[in-house]
């Protein structure tokens, strides 16, 4: 199939880019990696008369840490993440998340803030920043705003986003001594699948042994989008991590679990809510030997 | 509207008119001849239509031609040398890692992209090297061990 007719722009700067969105609003789409918008052209499943092409904008592909806080471009590819030292060092779960993603060719075109727009519940990327505590900036003609990852996706492949914005760049603060996260991925094979089911946790200790002072458990594929399960972090805040306590946020996950089963999201609804519970606890546990490393 | 770019292919300049809606692979192909790529799922799934784009391998189906402005390209006709087959093409033939022929550019390609930035992979990092290209005629064996013979 080929792909639908559009007129091809490629803004310079993040403003002109702004300016572009603002003035094509709903017929126009940005292009990053183009690893979903590709395809979504391809099965005719949207045909934009604007394609906005970003990847060649400098200012979106900045990569840097400075104050305690880790600044991913919307454009970063996610093969430069999974190759960062400094970033698999404090934030192991995202490189994980990474390197889950596609393929090394895929992975080579796919952006980080690509990952985040699609708003897919079964990306690799969101989990891992919403478990970090992650925000976005979005950027229009007047100006820009901040939002957390927590309150941008609002249904599969819509957000919080307005037509006129544009994502510019990511904010992951640097995760607090006695802290760890972690993340696991399920699918069929390694490469070039689409996931079963993911989960990322995170936990910070009060102190070396301490007790749980912060908990965050996201999950994906289990409803519209990824979802914090806030009753399994109630459940852990206050207490000392052990087995059992992963095993009672586990269970807290499968029940605040709502998979969809058919053969369209590869497993049954049974399957997925027993494994939201596995992935919770070796997700946790991961988290928190970390924790006690650091 | 056509467009008209500025790209290098395999170290030859060109001046080729695209369609904005129009595929790398496609431009590879029909613009310029260069069947070697070959186009498979269209999706970036088998890794048929593999180029490397400024030093990087990836999926020329899922890239615009015009996105290719200014850039440079390597496709598998480029990976010979003077002196003949490329050390690794050589390894393909050598060890039987040819059947069908249809994702052995891709391979190549993806296998050369890996070597060039570590010479000495292990076989793990082989298998991820070429993780994002499939082979139905399922020679992934001596595909690796092509690619291991020509190891540091």
């Amino acid at each position: 199939m080929s792909l639908p007719e559009f007129d091809f722009h490629a803004p310079g700067t993040v403003e002109e880019a702004c300016r572009m969105v603002a003035g094509f609003g709903a017929k126009a789409k940005i292009f990053a990696g183009g690893t979903d918008l590709m395809l979504d052209m391809r099965r005719n499943r949207i045909s934009p008369e604007h394609v906005i092409s970003i990847p060649g904008i400098e200012e979106l592909k900045t990569l840097e840490i400075a104050s305690g806080m880790l600044t991913i471009g919307a454009c970063v590819t996610v093969a430069r993440v999974v190759k960062s030292k400094e970033i698999a060092a404090k934030w192991g779960a995202l490189c994980a998340g990474a390197k889950a993603l596609g393929s090394c060719l895929v992975r080579n075109l796919a952006t980080i803030g690509g990952n985040v727009v699609s708003a897919r519940p079964a990306a690799d990327i969101p989990p891992s920043l919403m478990a970090y505590g992650a925000s976005l900036v979005l950027k229009k003609t007047s100006g820009e705003r901040v939002v957390s990852i927590n309150d941008f996706f609002t249904g599969t492949g819509s957000t919080a986003m307005g037509p006129d914005e544009i994502l510019t760049r990511i904010l992951v603060p640097e995760p607090p001594p006695h802290s760890g996260a972690g993340y696991v991925n399920l699918g069929i094979r390694n490469a070039c699948d689409i996931n079963i089911l993911n989960v990322s946790s995170y936990i910070a200790l009060d102190g070396p042994g301490g007790a749980i002072k912060d908990a965050r458990i996201v999950m994906g594929c289990v409803a519209p989008t990824h979802v914090r399960v806030n009753s399994a972090e109630k459940l852990l805040i206050g207490e000392k991590p052990t087995d059992a306590l992963f095993q009672r946020a586990g269970e807290a996950a499968l029940n605040a679990a709502t998979p969809r089963g058919s053969a369209y999201s590869r497993a049954s609804a049974e399957y997925k809510k027993d494994m939201v519970k596995e992935l919770t606890v070796r997700t946790l546990a991961m988290a928190y030997r970390e924790a006690m490393g650091r | 509207m056509k467009k008209l770019i500025r790209v290098t292919v395999n170290d030859m300049e060109y001046e080729v008119a695209v369609k904005p809606n129009q595929t790398l692979v496609d431009m590879l192909r029909y613009d310029l001849g260069l069947t070697g790529t070959k186009n498979g799922c269209g999706e970036g799934d088998c890794g048929a239509c593999t180029v490397i784009l400024d030093g990087t391998p990836v999926s020329s189906c899922l890239v615009l031609a015009v996105q290719a402005d200014g850039r440079a390209i390597t496709t598998i006709e480029g990976v010979e040398g003077k002196d003949g087959l490329h050390p690794l093409q050589k390894a393909f033939i050598e060890k039987g890692a040819v059947q069908c022929g249809f994702c052995t550019p891709g391979m190549v390609l993806s296998a050369k992209s890996l070597l060039d930035e570590n010479p000495g992979p292990s076989e793990e990092e082989i298998r991820e090297g070429i993780s994002g290209n499939l082979c139905r005629c399922t020679g992934y064996l001596q595909i690796i061990d092509a690619v291991k013979s020509v190891s540091k």
